[in-house]
């Protein structure tokens, strides 16, 4: 029994939309620079599951929908360990993570 | 319906809801747990769409990767924010504008003819495959150590962010 024939493409395609927007909602409303990073991981994980959902459906080699979406999980982690980095950083000068209150480049 | 498409079916929910908890957090460690919790419903999607290597990363890198350190960032900053404090800033127009922008994805998806089911089987060794793929010239070489070099930036740049002094 082919255990996918019956999920079409499209609802994986759905599901990455719906938890991209769920992320683009965190980034948006929330306050807390530590919740924001943790909406934008949301929406990079969205993003690669499309990209090996496209890969299991559209090409049969499958190479350069995972090619792309091993670049993108570097990508992630890097952005997660450089963003989280900063975070501490502005925390330890101004003592805050929340968004309003970091106006360090206002003029 | 099938196995397959229950099993979807309740992974999808299991991330979407998590999700959903995680940017509705009022404690932000629950957040984090919360955020395992998606990463975990997206791993086994990945195992639906039958490429365990990617199930394996997802684990390996988010999983033990980046929920650690976000919960290692909470752990340095707590108590700066108090549980009670106002946690989100003008919900409203914000999920407006999260409802419209799903709305015309979800519009968009429907109106391409996207296939019901994939145009090939699964061929054996794919990972061989994708490894040879990595670091052929005539394939993602660049890309592949482009990033090589950008975590080497990264990981220089965050023990200078992150360093006392």
């Amino acid at each position: 029994m082919d255990l996918l024939a019956t999920v079409p493409l499209s609802w994986y395609l759905i599901l990455g939309a719906a938890l991209f927007c769920i992320g683009v909602y965190g980034v948006l409303a929330n306050r807390n620079l530590i919740v924001i990073m943790m909406a934008i991981e949301l929406m990079l994980n969205a993003v690669v599951l499309n990209l090996a959902a496209f890969a299991r459906f559209m090409e049969p080699a499958r190479i350069q929908g995972k090619a792309f979406a091993i670049v993108t999980y570097a990508t992630a982690a890097a952005e997660a360990a450089l963003g989280l980095a900063l975070i501490i950083s502005i925390w330890r000068t101004e003592n805050t993570v929340a968004v309003e209150e970091i106006d360090l480049l206002k003029g | 319906m099938s196995l397959s498409v229950v099993l979807f079916l309740v992974f999808a929910v299991l991330a979407i809801g998590a999700a959903i908890r995680v940017v509705f957090c009022h404690r932000i460690f629950h957040g984090a747990m919360w955020l395992i919790v998606s990463f975990f419903g997206v791993a086994a999607i990945y195992m639906l769409l039958e490429s365990p290597f990617l199930a394996g990363i997802q684990l390996f890198i988010y999983i033990g990767g980046v929920a650690v350190l976000t919960v290692i960032a909470i752990m340095v900053t707590k108590r700066v924010m108090a549980p009670n404090q106002r946690t989100l800033n003008d919900p409203v127009s914000a999920g407006i504008v999260a409802l419209a922008l799903f709305g015309v994805m979800v519009w968009m998806i429907l109106s391409l003819p996207l296939p019901m089911a994939p145009t090939a089987p699964v061929i054996e060794g794919g990972l061989e495959l994708l490894g040879a793929a990595l670091v052929d010239p005539q394939g993602f070489l660049l890309p592949f150590e482009v990033v090589s070099v950008m975590m080497l930036v990264v990981l220089v740049a965050s023990l200078y962010l992150g360093r006392e002094r």
